[in-house]
Parts: structure tokens; C-alpha cells; sequence
């Protein structure tokens, strides 16, 4: 597996990594000998990263099948006295939560460090603009926050040390732009990871039932107390003057690119908890505070409370000047302050009034050319018509809420599709289609099928297998057939899951077969309670990467016959263009799939000579 | 000071790479580095505009508006598109002029800009910009359109738009590239030679 090789680099030396490749090297720095992550951008490339290097570090890493049981995994490792550390998104967050929380009761013993990536903004989630600081307290688990790739390293260093001295899991919390900002990093000496340990019976220490519940709670709490104290050390303050600056994360970056004169910058690298003694200090004899913080009015109202006895007289800016909404950014801010700081801004209205001019289309993301979730959207709609109640999920599939095809009604959050239609089919009688990927499937989407076959609704659940986790980078899951470190394993095939559930009405088609795909949906559609489609077909991203390492391309399809081509608008594949009325397959973008030449009229569109091929 | 480079392009034509190649150049000169790298759409054809900064020290992964130094665009639509970060005083634009017309456009019909137009869009926002046909030609030359990237450095260098030197661009294909390396290096060669 391809990896940045500078995150191997030698102790001493200067290279350019990303932010999440750096809390790889604060790992390895660390001596991590564990980790287990399930994929979620922006964190995917800290997993991408252990996957490929573990071998050659010496560590052990697993793709897991959802992020539940990777943080349990880790905390399996570090029970047995092995540092370990799990990465996920702020939604994978969510799903590991349940065993978050007794974690932090029972407590660890190697060190365990979950990073958690924020995505303010979406630019790679559609759920919530969740703030998991919050997590952090509802936890009462300590949080560190890095701003720059530098720090990415070093707290995560700090993180497995904080973790093992207090025997609590410790949260690295990332926003996008800290997790895929890029930057300078010196690097320290990796340590050789402890990879072996032993499970020690303690029964006051793992069950937390009362009355040792209060009693682990108090140890959780008075642990916050020592580590505020301890801490205290990765908040500092730069410059000096009756007006402060209070940040944390890249905010922190954003506030010195604007290069202020005569204003206390105070830097906060513990997001919780957050110090007191710190904040009191910073804003005794303020005049006026300024809060940045990307989402929730965490340090603010935090601040606010402080001043009532601090500095009652300190006017405090935060949210009432900066929204609570999206993501900051140097001219965002510059703009909000500059009232207050009486600081210049450039003035864009020529700018504006020139771009306004440029109009451009449009560029959306779209499904690869031969992709075979195109196909099977293709096939499903051609036999079912538009009168259907499509139910969406998490994947690469959801591109397929796009024209021409428009097949994700609703998508929330992993495997979801099929507990809502479930809830929709009880109420109403419209017909409905749940589309879910295979890696969604093991993760989330068992439970969800148990209890639509058990209260047997008639739907028609189709299973988009690629083999693989496509969207967040080509990650396996069970059902691929090697593991994270590149072992061959064996897979768990979805039709015996689906089968031993007792669902009777279960064909397994190739994506790539139109006859096949079109015929299978007409039978389930006519069969009552529940059917399960699995249209399986690999996904051609990765089949071309396989391709290109042997030095082989995929055949070309060309249009050899112009009528009756119009069909070609309904599949929207990217390597097929019109030009005044006219079809044309681009044999660049081509990937050979040949679902357009079983659409078309027979002949219309064929093969080119072998050879020409790309 | 600052150097700020924008890198854009469509998913797929090595935007990223590219970045790399500047980002691990300016590390090897000894400068402070920073940028962005977004991409969780990126290899499925959306658009991914990548900051590459560098100076003695730097602040801010993205780059303030107006205060791009160089824009390298592999697709001429999204150049034009990155005007927002760039202003006349200051700007060299490098444009591959090689189109890739999306899959909406088509079916929403919209109308791709013809090359003069985005040469109109750019024009009030550059200091100099320079077009250059550095996809086909190496489709001609090198096989594959893909080693354009590395020819619009070249390009870029030998135009005056990008303060690194060709030592440490060498150095950086070769660290970067893998076994492509020599066709990069020959695509960064035909760059630095290129005459507008």
C-alpha cells in the first residue's frame, strides 16, 4: 500500500507531511503498538497510513468493521497494557460513544488515544456540523487540540503520555483543516512499539456497577482536576495588551496570519478541561476579549463565567460576531474584528464586482466511468419507474442523488436506509428500494435487516458490493478477502449473512449485466416480504489501479452506429460526450465497463480492436 | 514573506501530486511549508483546489484572498474559478488549457467557456498569465496526458513564477514520483524549456 515515506523519516530531520500523517509519526514516537480503525474523512489517511507501514514498524493494525468495535479492540490492547489508538470521524464518534463512556470509568492502562476528526463545514460529511468538544465533556475525557501539523506530532505524543500517567483514554481532536492542512514537521525518534501483553483479573477495576461506580466516577473527575493542573502547560500567550484574543485549533493560525499589533494572544491546546487558572489569568485586566472558536460557544461561555468574578467590566465578543455555522478563515475574521480593533481591510469591491462576472458551470463529483453503482441505479429505475421511495445510504452510492438518476431520497447516517424505510413501509404503502453498500452493510446495516425480515415488510434491499470500502480511499472489509495489513483472510460472503437471517428471496447478480440486474429486480418485485438484491461488480477505481500496476488498461468502447442514442442521457457515464447532437465515447476517460453498449441498440457501440486499448 | 501557490485542477489529473512536488521542494530549500490538501471527493471528478505555502515562517494552511503569488491550473475552468485568491498586482496564472467538460454541463447543457473567455475571466486578475498545451503535449510526447503537471512547473519556473530551483524540484520528482519519475523529469525538462 502506498504511503508517504517521509513518515518514516529519520529522528532530527524536516519533512512535509499531513496533519494526520503526523499523528501517525506522534505514534510510532510514542512507542503505539495497537491500533484498529474503521475509515471516515477526514480521518481516513491515519488508518491508510498504519495500514501501509505496520508491517515494517512492527505494530499491529486492523480495519475494523465499524468504529465501535475498533475503539473495543483498543481497549482490549490497552487492558492488556499496549498503547494503542483508534482515529475516526466526529460521526464515527457517535457509533463508538456507547463504550467511550465505561471506558473512561474503568479506565486504561496502555495508553489509548482517539482521534477524532471535526469536519465544520462538510467538506466531507453530510450529516451534522457536530462540535465533539461537547463529547468530550459529556465524557468528562481529557481533549487535546493541535492547530498545525507540528503539533499533530507532538500532542499526539503527549496524548499516550497524559493516557497512561492517568490511566484515562485521551481524545486528539482535528478539524479539517488541521487534519488535512499539510506543513513542516521535525521529527523525533520513533520508539519500537510493545505489541504483547497480558490481561489482568480485577473485578473492582472493570464492572462498573455500584457502589465502585461512584467511586470510579470520582476517580474520572478528580483525574480532570490533576490533569487541568498538570496541563496547563500546552496553553500559552503570545504579545500583550488590554485587548485579547482568546483561540484554539486553526483559528489560532488565522488570528497570527493577520499579523495583529498591541493584542494578547491567548493559545488553548486542552480543549477540555479547559484551565481556569489559565483563562482567569489571561483576562484579568482586559479590556476586551475576543473569542475564536470554530462551532460551539465553548471557551466563551466557559470565559464568560469567569470574568463574573474576574473582570466583571471585560466585554467579551464571540458568537454574537462570528457565526456558529461553517468554518473560519483569515478574511472572515479579519472582517468581523476589525470594528473592534480598529484594523484596516482591504477593500475587494472592485474584486467582487470582476467575479461576479465569471460565470462558470458548475463541477460536481460524479461516479466514476464504469462504475458499477451506475449500473445497477440504471437497471433499478428502468424496471421500477420513478414512483418508488429510494432510501439512501452511506458510500460512494450516494452520488446517485444526482440527475439524471436521483435515487437517494433520504440518507442519514450509516446503514439507516433500511431502519427508516423499515418505519416508512409500517406506515404507508408506497414502494421502497434501500440501496446499501457492502462495507455498510457489516457495519452497520445487520441489525437493521434482522429487524425488517423479523417484522417482514415488503422491500427490496439492494446491496451494492464493490468489495471494498471505495469512497474514503479502498479500504477492505470483511467481505473483501485480505485484512488491513494485506493478509489474505477469508471473507464473509453477504448472501450466507442475508440467508441465515431466513430471507428466502435473495439473488446475487453481476453489477456489469444488465439482462442479469434487470431480470433479478423484476423477480424480487414480484415476490411479498422482504427480497435481497446483491449486484456485485468490483469497483472500477480500484480494478484501474490494479491494472495500471501490472501495466494493463481497460478495453475502449466505441460508437460505431448513431441512433437511438438518447438513452445515453439517462446513464450520464463521464467518458461519454455529445458535440452538436452527437455522441462520442472519449477513449481517455473510458474504463471499459460496456453497460452503455447493452443499453443502446444492439451493435451501436462496441469494443475497439484490442491493442487501441487504453 | 510568503510564497502562495494555488494548485487546481479536475479529480484525476494529479493536483495533488503536484502540491507535493512544490510543498517537499520548498522544505528541501529550507523554508517553512504549509497548505491544504482536501480530497474526499477528489479522484471522482470534483474539483480540488490544494494551497501550497511557504516562507520563513507561515501562519494560515490556506491562503488569505487576493494573496495568491502563482495559480497553477491543470483545467482552464477551474483557473478562472481560483480568481477569488488572486489580484493584478500580484498573480502569475499558469494554465493548462487542456478542457475536461463535466458530465453536468453536459446534460444540463450548459455552455463550456470557450478558451478566450477564460482567458477574458483571468486576465484582470493576473500580473502575467501564460497558457500553455501542456496535456497534449505530453500526451504526444510522453504518452499520457498526465505528466502536463510536471511540465507547468517547469513552466512556471522558467517563467519567473515560482521562486524554487530546479535542483530542488529534480530532488523532489525523484523522492515523489516513483518509477514515473524519469518521464516527470523529462515533462519538468520540456517545462523549463518551453517558450511561450
Amino acid at each position: 500500500m502506498a504511503y508517504n515515506q517521509d513518515v518514516l523519516g529519520k529522528g532530527g530531520k524536516r519533512v512535509v507531511l499531513l496533519g494526520n500523517e503526523a499523528i501517525v509519526r506522534g505514534a510510532l514516537e510514542a512507542g503505539m503498538g495497537f491500533s484498529a480503525c474503521y475509515p471516515g474523512t477526514p480521518s481516513s489517511e491515519v488508518g491508510l497510513t498504519f495500514a501501509g507501514i505496520a508491517k515494517k514498524a512492527g505494530f499491529y493494525f486492523e480495519w475494523s468493521t465499524n468504529e465501535k468495535v475498533a475503539l473495543e479492540a483498543c481497549a482490549g490492547a490497552s487492558f492488556c497494557g499496549v498503547k494503542s489508538l483508534t482515529a475516526l470521524k466526529h460521526f464515527g464518534l457517535n457509533v463508538a460513544s456507547d463504550s467511550v463512556f465505561p471506558v473512561a470509568y474503568v479506565g486504561v492502562k496502555g495508553g489509548l488515544v482517539i482521534n477524532v476528526a471535526d469536519d465544520p463545514y462538510g467538506h466531507s460529511s453530510g450529516q451534522s456540523e457536530e462540535d465533539t468538544r461537547r463529547f468530550a465533556r459529556v465524557g468528562n475525557i481529557p481533549m487535546l487540540e493541535p492547530s498545525d501539523t507540528q503539533e499533530c506530532k507532538d500532542f499526539t505524543k503527549i496524548a499516550f503520555e497524559m493516557s497512561e500517567r492517568y490511566e484515562v483514554p485521551v481524545f486528539l481532536r482535528t478539524t479539517t483543516m488541521v487534519a488535512h492542512s499539510t506543513g513542516s514537521v521535525k521529527l523525533g525518534r520513533i520508539r519500537k512499539p510493545r505489541t504483547r501483553g497480558r490481561f489482568v483479573k480485577d473485578f473492582e477495576r472493570y464492572y462498573c456497577i455500584r457502589p465502585i461506580l461512584q467511586k470510579m466516577h470520582e476517580r474520572v473527575l478528580r483525574n480532570l482536576e490533576r490533569i487541568e493542573k498538570e496541563y496547563n502547560k500546552l496553553n500559552r500567550v503570545e504579545g500583550r495588551g488590554k485587548t485579547g484574543i482568546l483561540t484554539t485549533g486553526v483559528s489560532y493560525q488565522y488570528a497570527r496570519e493577520l499579523g495583529l499589533k498591541g493584542v494578547k494572544l491567548g493559545k488553548l491546546g486542552m480543549s477540555h478541561p479547559l484551565s481556569r487558572r489559565f483563562v482567569s489569568g489571561f483576562i484579568r485586566g482586559l479590556k476586551t476579549l475576543i473569542v475564536l472558536e470554530e462551532l460551539e460557544p465553548i471557551i466563551e461561555d466557559f470565559a464568560r463565567g469567569l470574568a463574573k468574578d474576574v473582570n466583571p467590566k471585560l466585554r467579551i465578543y464571540g458568537k454574537d460576531i462570528l457565526p456558529r455555522i461553517g468554518e473560519y478563515s483569515t478574511e472572515l475574521i479579519r472582517e468581523r474584528i476589525a470594528p473592534i480593533l480598529k484594523i484596516r481591510r482591504p477593500d475587494f469591491r472592485e474584486q467582487d464586482a470582476r467575479l461576479k462576472r465569471i460565470k462558470l458551470p458548475a463541477r460536481k463529483a460524479v461516479m466514476c466511468p464504469g462504475c458499477p453503482h451506475r449500473s445497477t441505479f440504471y437497471a433499478v429505475k428502468k424496471v421500477l419507474g420513478e414512483n418508488v421511495v429510494w432510501a439512501g445510504d452511506i458510500g460512494c452510492y450516494l452520488l446517485g442523488i444526482f440527475e439524471p438518476f436521483r435515487m437517494q431520497d433520504f440518507v442519514l447516517s450509516m446503514g439507516a436506509s433500511l431502519g427508516v424505510t423499515h418505519g416508512i413501509r409500517k406506515v404507508s404503502n408506497q414502494k421502497a428500494v434501500v440501496f446499501i453498500g457492502d462495507s455498510t452493510f457489516f457495519h452497520a446495516g445487520m441489525p437493521g435487516l434482522a429487524n425488517m425480515r423479523y417484522n417482514d415488510p415488503k422491500v427490496l434491499v439492494v446491496v451494492m458490493d464493490n468489495g471494498i470500502t471505495a469512497m474514503t480511499g479502498h479500504q477492505p472489509h470483511p467481505g473483501t478477502g485480505y485484512t488491513g495489513m494485506g493478509e489474505r483472510a477469508n471473507p464473509i460472503m453477504i448472501e450466507d449473512v442475508v440467508k441465515s437471517f431466513g430471507i428466502k428471496n435473495v439473488r446475487v447478480v453481476n453489477s456489469f449485466s444488465q439482462r442479469e440486474l434487470q431480470k433479478a429486480v423484476k423477480e424480487l418485485d414480484s415476490k411479498p416480504g422482504i427480497s435481497v438484491l446483491i449486484s456485485r461488480g468490483m469497483c472500477r477505481l480500484l480494478m484501474k489501479k490494479m491494472l495500471k500496476r501490472k501495466g494493463r488498461r481497460f478495453p475502449v468502447f466505441r460508437i460505431v452506429q448513431g441512433r437511438g442514442l438518447e438513452v445515453l442521457d439517462k446513464f450520464a457515464c463521464p467518458a461519454i460526450r455529445k458535440k452538436g447532437g452527437k455522441y462520442y465515447i472519449n477513449p481517455e476517460a473510458c474504463w471499459g465497463c460496456s453497460v452503455c453498449s447493452q443499453i443502446v441498440p444492439p451493435g451501436a457501440i462496441k469494443p475497439g480492436v484490442k491493442g487501441d486499448a487504453k | 514573506m510568503t510564497f502562495n501557490v494555488l494548485l487546481t485542477g479536475v479529480g484525476g489529473e494529479g493536483v495533488l501530486f503536484t502540491s507535493v512536488l512544490v510543498a517537499r521542494a520548498a522544505n528541501l530549500e529550507g523554508y517553512e511549508v504549509r497548505g491544504t490538501q482536501l480530497h474526499g471527493l477528489a479522484q471522482r471528478g470534483g474539483q480540488i483546489p490544494t494551497h501550497v505555502r511557504f516562507g520563513r515562517q507561515t501562519f494560515s494552511p490556506t491562503i488569505p484572498r487576493g494573496e495568491a503569488d502563482l495559480i497553477l491550473g491543470l483545467e482552464p475552468v477551474e483557473a478562472a474559478r481560483s480568481c477569488y485568491f488572486a489580484n493584478r498586482k500580484r498573480t502569475g496564472f499558469i494554465v493548462d488549457t487542456y478542457p475536461i467538460v463535466s458530465v453536468y454541463s453536459r446534460m444540463l447543457r450548459e455552455k463550456y467557456p470557450s478558451l478566450d473567455r477564460v482567458r477574458g475571466m483571468i486576465a484582470p486578475f493576473a500580473k502575467k498569465a501564460v497558457f500553455v498545451d501542456a496535456s497534449n503535449i505530453c500526451s504526444g510526447k510522453l504518452g499520457d496526458p498526465i505528466y502536463g503537471n510536471s511540465m507547468a512547473i517547469g513552466v512556471a519556473i522558467s517563467q519567473g513564477l515560482l521562486p524554487l530551483k530546479e535542483k530542488s524540484i529534480v530532488q523532489a520528482i525523484k523522492q515523489t514520483a516513483g518509477k514515473y519519475a524519469a518521464k516527470d523529469l523529462q515533462a519538468f525538462r520540456m517545462g523549463l524549456e518551453y517558450s511561450v
